[in-house]
């Protein structure tokens, strides 16, 4: 693709986020970035840390913005670092994290490393007087997690956690939708993220397990819940605009059971006020149902993942039962019996309509975002409490299944 | 008007069964119509254990078979009338597992109750047995004192008692299958049964739904039709409704001959999507 024709997507893309979030006030970061034309000149400058999968994926994206650039990478280990290096090739490299900060030269840190190091990381970097844009979930704890948040504030940093989805034109359209009422009254949200394997990569000579497959063990990560449920819990709380007052839930290692740590299968409830509710399920040995939110209100369905959104299809109104009312006031008339073959309450299959679809950047401009945000030095709006709460989230709903108890939504948490 | 109205809905053969029983007659009699539905239910079943199961099991394994159900005996003398009725086309033993495997394998032995087959073959009454329950149904009300009722199996198989509680025949109107705005037939029912076919519309590509097959070749019919008979008999009608949909253009023009079948053919309205509905008859 020519720099032209990115241009010309980019700027589809971003109409395709202003027209979503037009007049909604649910999405201001969104809003905020996409009509920031950030100015091509006097980049924000970025220290990647972690080089791996995820981070080099978002040096990818990095280098799509206008008004960000890598100028270090850092990695423990040297593969991933020399990966990472392929992809910025005038980024100065580093093996450790507070080297590269006392380097200098830098306006703010991106981390993508194991869950377990984000507060850590966050806490160094803004010592270091940085702003930071740290992957999710936010941190192994609930507590740190709002420590994160507590040191931002108490550093005037930005602090941007990434929550893709928030900037995704389908999802904006399907809030916006929502919000008009097209669903009607959405009382729950059916989410799922089914994989069918077993999550573990393999382990090079010079590496350990631990190292590269720290999604499995507890102390580095909640799992399902921290590295996929995080994503969907965000969704959830926005779409019902609102935390959960509560959660209940069910972990076990019923496939997997090669030695990992966490669990290969959770089954959730969040409960919101109003009875309202969110199911979620995560699992690594069945992928037919895949990652979805089903979006479920009176009127309709959306389908944000798909990006579908369906109407409910009315009650049929049953021929035999208007017959006993049409006796019932001596009005004989012809009734219309349904056909062939009644059948049972199936899935209904109906195509609904689409919220949009087609190629969307939306990891490019949350760093779009975050660097305009970093050049104003305020973070975008709304955008830490939807992580932050999703975060907390996921670990309740861990503690929920550990502990085999309902969780309550805490009242300690940090204001934002 | 009527000077009382009783309803029973349950779930039986598969479907939502609704009775609808007006004026005189016994208390309990909607009770003892249900009863009558669901021991047909409980004989004609294949889809959980039933005497048609154990029959089904020893016909597959080459076995004679001893019929001690009553409600499955007189279903198997039923089906030997309505075999011949339908010229040959209504035929529970068709089956897509055994190419032109039929009723005429069979040897039913009605005076020592046994069955036994040439080869293997199994029975599945289908909508025959919605049809047979609510002739059983409808014999349980007329005993109970019932003047004026109606009763469906999943509104594909309706079966009157007597004269509509407002007077003369209960009126209905079928559906067209492929527009639910359209009428393809009104009729009127006086103490009889209707039943309905279509290998197109709602319902017909339901995972559960079993494939219509034609007796001569197991083959599944694919051609977009819709059938509707009217018999004194919900089993006659049933058969006969099926027997349609099978039939190829000799054989349905002499089955209809009859007054209250119908036939129609939509096969251009399946492939073009615009009603054009041709009525044989």
């Amino acid at each position: 693709m020519t720099e032209k024709d990115f241009d010309l997507t980019r700027r589809s893309f971003l109409d395709r986020v202003l027209l979503a979030t037009a007049g909604m006030a649910a999405a201001p970061w969104a809003s905020a970035a996409a009509d920031a034309e950030p100015a091509k000149t006097d980049r924000v400058r970025l220290g990647v840390i972690g080089t791996g999968d995820r981070g080099r994926a978002l040096i990818q994206n990095i280098a799509k913005t206008r008004n960000c650039i890598v100028v270090a990478l850092c990695d423990s280990y040297a593969p991933h670092l020399a990966k990472g290096q392929a992809l910025a090739a005038s980024a100065r490299t580093f093996t450790d994290h507070r080297a590269m900060l006392d380097a200098g030269g830098l306006d703010a840190v991106v981390i993508a490393t194991p869950l377990n190091t984000h507060a850590r990381l966050t806490s160094d970097a803004f010592d270091a007087g940085l702003h930071v844009w740290c992957e999710k979930a936010m941190a192994r704890t609930i507590a740190d997690c709002g420590a994160m948040v507590t040191r931002s504030k108490a550093a005037g940093k930005v602090l941007q956690i990434g929550h893709q989805r928030m900037f995704h034109p389908t999802y904006l359209n399907a809030l916006k939708r929502t919000r008009a009422g097209e669903i009607g009254t959405i009382t729950q949200i059916r989410a799922s993220w089914h994989r069918n394997n077993s999550w573990r990569r393999p382990v090079p000579a010079d590496a350990t397990d631990r190292q590269i497959n720290w999604r499995l063990y507890r102390d580095s990560s909640a799992g399902l819940m921290t590295e996929l449920a995080t994503h969907q819990l965000q969704v959830g709380n926005w779409f019902l605009d609102a935390v959960p007052t509560r959660v209940i839930g069910s972990g076990s290692l019923c496939f997997w059971k090669d030695g990992r740590e966490v669990y290969d299968h959770v089954a959730l409830i969040y409960e919101y006020s109003g009875g309202r509710k969110l199911i979620y399920t995560s699992l690594l040995n069945n992928a037919r149902y895949g990652c979805e939110e089903q979006i479920q209100g009176s009127k309709g369905t959306i389908e944000p993942e798909l990006g579908r959104i369906y109407q409910e299809v009315p009650a049929k109104v049953l021929a035999l039962q208007r017959m006993q009312k049409d006796v019932a006031r001596g009005h004989k008339r012809t009734v219309p019996i349904g056909g062939a073959t009644w059948f049972p309450e199936l899935p209904v299959t109906t195509p609904g309509g689409s919220l949009g679809w087609g190629e969307y950047d939306e990891t490019m401009l949350q760093f779009e975002g975050f660097g305009e945000a970093v050049r104003k030095g305020a973070p975008l709006p709304g955008l830490l409490a939807q992580a932050y709460n999703a975060s907390v989230a996921s670990l309740l709903g861990e503690q929920a299944m550990d502990r085999g108890v309902a969780m309550t939504w805490p009242t300690s948490l940090v204001a934002i | 008007m009527a000077d009382l109205a009783e309803i029973e809905r349950f779930v039986a053969m598969g479907t939502r069964i609704e009775l609808h029983r007006f004026g005189a007659g016994d208390g309990d009699a909607l009770s003892a119509a249900r009863r009558a539905i669901e021991a047909v239910d409980d004989a004609l079943t294949i889809h959980r254990p039933s005497p048609t199961t154990a029959l089904n099991e020893a016909l597959l394994a080459g076995r004679e078979a001893a019929i001690d159900d009553p409600v499955l005996f007189d279903a198997l003398v039923a089906i030997d009338a309505v075999h011949a009725l339908t010229d040959g086309l209504f035929d529970p033993a068709a089956d897509r597992r055994f190419a032109g495997a039929g009723w005429s394998d069979i040897a039913f032995d009605r005076a020592t109750g046994r069955v036994r087959a040439t080869r293997p073959i199994a029975l599945d009454f289908g909508g025959f047995g919605k049809g047979f329950a609510l002739d059983r149904a409808c014999a349980a009300l007329r005993e109970a004192g019932v003047a004026s009722a109606c009763l469906s199996a999943g509104e594909s198989s309706i079966a009157v008692v007597g004269d509509h509680p407002l007077g003369g025949g209960w009126p209905f109107a079928i559906p067209h299958p492929l527009d639910a705005g359209r009428t393809l037939v009104e009729l009127e029912l006086t103490d009889e049964s209707l039943s309905i076919s279509s290998t197109v519309g709602a319902g017909t590509q339901a995972p559960e739904r079993a494939a219509m097959i034609r007796p001569s070749d197991g083959a599944t019919v694919t051609a977009a039709r819709c059938t509707v008979a009217v018999d004194r008999l919900g089993a006659h009608a049933e058969a006969m409704s099926t027997a349609l949909l099978v039939a190829d253009q000799d054989r349905a023009a002499r089955l209809l001959t009859a007054p209250q079948r119908y036939l129609f053919d939509l096969s251009h309205e399946a492939a073009i999507g615009r009603p054009s509905a041709r009525m044989l008859q």
